[in-house]
């Protein structure tokens, strides 16, 4: 079956290249309204057409759908002004107000609508960051586009390509739009329309709808009038869908992969509700069907899906991941202890970030410039574990989506990936592409259209900004999942803003190749590990004057955590278990005193301490003796290595000096086993007996000191 | 016949014990582990506080137990209930991330669950089990226990994906989780990534037991003795009193102490116990000292010296030839055609002509040999050498091979001195 799919499509390429390949011609109606000295000259109509088949007009007023990274659901807006530019006005731009789709709509932001939005609905868009001017080869034809009064329901007629306004929208809340601002006012009436040859205008004309309704008709008629009808339909498409299937012939990158995720999209879509859009796909088989005689096998194959779709076993599509509700309440904190945990959690979020000023105030003026200019840029952020850099940034942009709010600043849309949440570096696509626009698409597929999308002219997106942390797992072999990350940026159209957390300082040297470093450019940032100080202020802010620590005890565990790593995560977390240990010592659990040296010691000491001393002197006899039996080889033989059957003569000799009895070899064997499963040694697979050798993973010292206490 | 009931009891009880069947009542020596654990496990089900925690200890020193009984106690409450989901993984089991993610997605029955079958990839399926995590929160989303059996193996795995996103999310504010690591290696912190490690809590339970021989012997006791709620107080009183004065023997005390010597953990006691509790019967109705020297015999012999015990004679002296080639060139490997000469040298000294055997049957009994795994072939021998020239080395202690012969069944004296003998 996938075969002849494939069959399918590469015929109808083959088809609509042909019928291309008469050449686009655009001209100007040369019927200029005003004429100016200077450049540029306004227009008040153009017109598009197609050699061989009818033209369009486009007049000022009129509603109009603008070519997008989505073939089928293009962009809505009305020409405002029309003007030629450059030598023989060749440079065609016009100014429009756009409309915004359902689709468009940022997607944590449909909620703010209040109810479902109609599938036909479009809203004013109001929003002064948007670039209003288009290239006039970019439009694809005229739309009708109504107004409604909010309250009006939405009326189902079946005519798909009219939409509806009912509401503005200026990228934070919507609103009611007057019905003058939207209707054009210079609706082509009937009277003033252009003669009846140009009607096609609007793509679906009776006739053409009315043979899309009944798709199976032509298959009773002989193969010529089925050719007839074809061509009869082709004429109808409307001249605008000829350029937009032009246009993409022109402009599909990778059309293999395009093709095959069409295919898979179009089967999906065969429903027994007939949209649009399965409609004009069956309209363009019908071209390909009159000059081949696999038409019944086509047909069969679409009957086939059509019986399949119900039948499919019950895979949960739409599966809403959550995990259950508790059925009891959260205690709340009861006493000052309890509440002082809850606070130095690290999962708590505080209200400001205290010792990062300066990084906030860098990484604060390079995003907010960036979303002023409308430019894009990157920045790399470095830094070791623990030391807030991904929690900057996080407040860095909830300031920046406050100022947002309070229209300082022209909004914007965050987007956060993290290299250590993914399977695998490809799927950033994946999860870029479904955090942008809510679509599912496989890793190959949603880098085509983030390609599409940030190399496009797209006037009315909005500022992205991407946070990418754990960088370093996005690594490939060919980097180019790191190179279309810092390319974007620098596109004229992208308008997106990079920033890039990873642990090392010295990433971009280290493992990139220098065409991705050069795209990184040379904003660098470099979180400094927190001292002791800052540790201290860190925690103090927390607790946000609650006492529950002696003064000494904060300082302590800040000193000793800053001397280790700086790491802020290891200083809470070491707060949190001295709360716990005072808690468990005090007689009376109702009366707790402060959290006091003694009890951070007592936790520096769980925390920091290794076990490996504990774990010796807790060994049994023979296991004691196996490691000194261990020590005194390696003095014998001057190595770090031996093998068991080297130890095990040492072990006997210390067992008769012990006054033990000695032990057998599968004794000893187990003996060397057990030390080697808690890692006190090193040891080759267990299979090589008597001859695998032994190393050992404490040092002599802290052997001699462990045996030696005893 | 009332014996004979009170018998069946007393196999049933102890077994379920030996096994570790059962669960004990109370757990002894590692109170303070106890409560740790406890008490961190019962904030995460009462006040939704995310922790992670690793459990450390030797082998048989029941770390499982002490989580199995935390667990038990903390499913008594009534408030911890219904509000703990758990998720038990088990790094022998779940030897990748894919598998580990199918297995804890079917044990939170997400709705991308049907019947017991997973749906989607794998990064559908990481997306989707972090987005569950994520939608939740402290305080309205049921708590979830992750239990990570053979902790250290997860660590292998590839960028340590599972790990981390498990600890990121104990240090989020996300649904409420806690993780429980099992592990024996005492290295396992440096084992993870810097950046796991940074999320990691750093709280680590050992179990390390300090214990002494009184209380071993203690342990026995209590572990051989029967509950007070066995229904036949006459018999239990006669069991328990057999046990006291087993206990108290000289020659036991001496068995136990070996035993102690060599391995403080309870489920090689638990061995011998079991060994000792197979042989007592209606006739023998209670446990003799003479019964626990027997087990720990069996316990401590030697598995390949026992081999020995049935190898042919022109094995043995093969694997004697061995053994002087050895004292020869200290350790350095051999092959069989130097094994025969030395062999053929032992039997030029002897007149009779009893032990002449033709090549092929000596390179049978070598291949025998090697299939016994009593010798193996040097690491990086080609196999492109023939077999009489491939190299080969002993993989038995000298000890062995003469207690050994000591014990094989009418050894041929001339053979046992020749091994006794110094040089060939």
């Amino acid at each position: 079956m996938e075969v002849l799919y494939h069959f399918f499509h590469r015929n109808l390429e083959e088809l609509l290249k042909c019928i291309f390949r008469s050449l686009l011609v655009m001209f100007w109606c040369f019927e200029m309204t005003r004429f100016e000295i200077l450049m540029p000259v306004c227009f008040s109509s153009f017109a598009i057409s197609v050699e061989g088949l009818s033209k369009i007009i486009i007049n000022t007023g009129q509603d109009i759908f603008i070519e997008g990274c989505d073939e089928d659901n293009p962009y809505v807006a009305k020409v405002t002004r029309l003007y030629g530019d450059g030598e023989s006005y060749s440079h065609k731009l016009g100014f429009v107000q756009w409309f915004i789709r359902v689709s468009e709509l940022p997607v944590n932001k449909l909620k703010l609508l209040g109810r479902e939005p109609h599938p036909q609905e479009i809203f004013y868009y109001e929003c002064r960051n948007c670039d209003n001017e288009v290239n006039v080869e970019s439009i694809l034809r005229p739309v009708k586009v109504k107004h409604l009064d909010s309250n009006d329901p939405f009326p189902d007629s079946a005519d798909k390509d009219t939409l509806y306004v009912k509401l503005s929208w200026d990228s934070k809340v919507f609103r009611v739009v007057n019905s003058t601002v939207v209707e054009s006012p210079a609706e082509p009436a009937p009277a003033s329309s252009p003669p009846s040859c140009l009607k096609p205008s609007l793509p679906m004309s009776p006739s053409c709808s009315q043979s899309a309704a009944t798709p199976r008709g032509p298959s009773r008629r002989t193969p010529a009038n089925v050719e007839a009808e074809s061509l009869h339909s082709a004429t109808k498409l409307s001249a605008s869908k000829c350029l937009s299937a032009k246009r993409r012939n022109a402009t599909a990158r990778t059309p293999g992969v395009r093709k095959r995720l069409e295919l898979s999209s179009e089967c999906l879509h065969k429903d027994f509700k007939m949209q649009p859009l399965c409609r004009t796909r069956e309209q363009q088989g019908y071209i390909y069907i009159s000059n081949t005689k696999s038409y019944h096998h086509f047909l069969t194959v679409s009957l086939i899906f059509l019986q399949i779709s119900p039948g499919t076993p019950q895979t949960p599509r739409h599966a809403t991941p959550s995990i259950p509700i508790r059925s009891l309440q959260t205690q709340q904190p009861a006493n000052i202890l309890e509440e002082a945990r809850a606070r130095l959690h690290v999962s708590s979020v505080p209200e400001s970030l205290p010792c990062r000023e300066q990084e906030f105030q860098d990484i604060y003026s390079f995003v907010e410039s960036k979303i002023v200019d409308n430019t894009g840029g990157c920045m790399y952020i470095s830094g070791v574990p623990g030391t807030g850099k991904t929690a900057t940034v996080h407040e860095v942009i909830r300031c920046l989506q406050h100022a947002a709010d309070m229209d300082e600043i022209p909004s914007f849309h965050f987007i956060e990936i993290n290299g250590m949440k993914m399977t695998d570096p490809h799927q950033a696509y994946v999860q870029i592409l479904q955090k942008l626009t809510g679509q599912k698409a496989t890793p190959d597929h949603a880098a085509v259209l983030l390609e599409k999308r940030f190399s496009n002219l797209a006037p009315r997106k909005e500022t992205i900004v991407l946070l990418v942390d754990e960088l370093d797992l996005l690594w490939t072999r060919k980097q180019n999942v790191m190179y279309n990350l810092f390319e974007w940026p620098a596109r004229r159209h992208a308008r997106l803003v990079v920033l890039t957390i990873a642990n090392t300082m010295d990433l971009p040297e280290r493992i990139m190749i220098n065409r991705v470093a050069s795209r990184l450019g040379l904003t660098r940032m470099s979180f400094q590990p927190y001292s002791f100080k800052q540790l201290q202020e860190i925690i103090m802010s927390r607790l946000n004057k609650l006492k529950a620590f002696e003064e000494d005890a904060l300082q302590l565990v800040s000193r000793k955590v800053a001397a280790l790593s700086g790491d802020a995560r290891r200083c809470l977390d070491i707060c949190r278990r001295a709360t716990e240990i005072c808690e468990h010592s005090a007689a009376d659990p109702s009366s707790t005193g402060l959290v006091g040296m003694s009890h951070v010691m007592e936790a520096l000491n769980e925390m920091f301490s290794s076990a490996y001393i504990t774990a010796i002197r807790c060994a049994s006899t023979q296991e004691q003796l196996f490691l000194r039996a261990v020590i005194t080889e390696f003095r014998r033989l001057g190595l770090e290595e031996a093998t068991f059957q080297q130890v095990f003569v040492q072990h006997q000799a210390l067992c008769r000096i012990e006054g033990l009895k000695p032990i057998g070899v599968s004794e000893g064997l187990a003996v060397c086993q057990r030390l080697g499963a808690c890692r006190l040694l090193l040891l080759e697979p267990s299979h090589l007996g008597v001859l695998q050798r032994i190393r050992l993973n404490v040092s002599q010292d802290d052997i001699f000191y462990a045996l030696k206490a005893d | 016949v009332k014996l004979t009931i009170g018998f069946t009891q007393v196999q049933q009880i102890l077994r379920e014990r030996f096994c570790e069947r059962r669960l004990p009542d109370r757990l002894e020596g590692v109170e303070a582990q106890y409560k740790h654990l406890l008490e961190l496990l019962r904030r995460t089900a009462i006040h939704g506080e995310s922790n992670s925690v690793l459990i450390v200890g030797p082998r048989g020193a029941g770390k499982t137990t002490l989580l199995q009984c935390v667990l038990r106690d903390l499913q008594k409450e009534e408030k911890v209930q219904k509000n703990l989901l758990q998720v038990h993984l088990n790094g022998l089991l779940q030897t990748d991330d894919r598998i580990a993610l199918k297995e804890i997605t079917r044990q939170l029955h997400l709705e991308n669950v049907v019947g017991d079958k997973v749906f989607g990839s794998f990064a559908e399926n990481l997306a989707f089990l972090l987005e569950a995590l994520k939608k939740g929160n402290r305080s309205s989303s049921c708590p979830v226990l992750f239990v990570l059996d053979e902790f250290d193996l997860f660590a292998h795995h590839k960028n340590q994906t599972l790990l981390y996103n498990l600890f990121d999310v104990s240090q989020s504010a996300q649904a409420p989780i806690a993780v429980v690591g099992v592990t024996c290696r005492l290295d396992v912190l440096e084992l993870l990534e810097k950046r796991v490690k940074s999320r990691f809590s750093h709280r680590q339970i050992h179990l390390l037991s300090s214990l002494n021989f009184t209380q071993y012997l203690e342990r026995v006791w209590t572990q051989l003795s029967l509950p007070d709620s066995f229904p036949d107080k006459k018999f239990a009183q006669e069991w328990n009193a057999g046990v006291k004065t087993l206990c108290e023997d000289k020659s036991v005390e001496e068995v136990l102490q070996r035993h102690f010597n060599s391995s403080k953990d309870f489920r090689s006691l638990h061995m011998l116990l079991m060994l000792c509790l197979s042989r007592v019967s209606v006739a023998k109705p209670t446990i003799k000292p003479a019964d626990l020297l027997e087990a720990s015999r069996m316990c401590f012999a030697d598995t390949t010296a026992n081999m020995l015990h049935g190898l042919s004679i022109l094995e043995l002296c093969l694997v004697i030839a061995m053994k002087h080639l050895n004292d020869v060139y200290e350790g350095e490997p051999f092959n069989l055609q130097m094994v025969h000469n030395e062999f053929k040298k032992f039997l030029h000294r002897k007149s009779n002509s009893m032990y002449n055997f033709e090549q092929p049957v000596v390179m049978k009994a070598f291949e025998h040999l090697q299939q016994l795994e009593l010798i193996r072939p040097v690491d990086g021998s080609s196999a492109k050498v023939q077999r009489e020239y491939q190299l080969m080395r002993l993989t038995l202690d000298h000890s062995q091979i003469m207690e050994a012969l000591q014990k094989y069944p009418q050894c041929p004296t001339d053979i046992k001195q020749w091994a006794m003998s110094a040089f060939g």
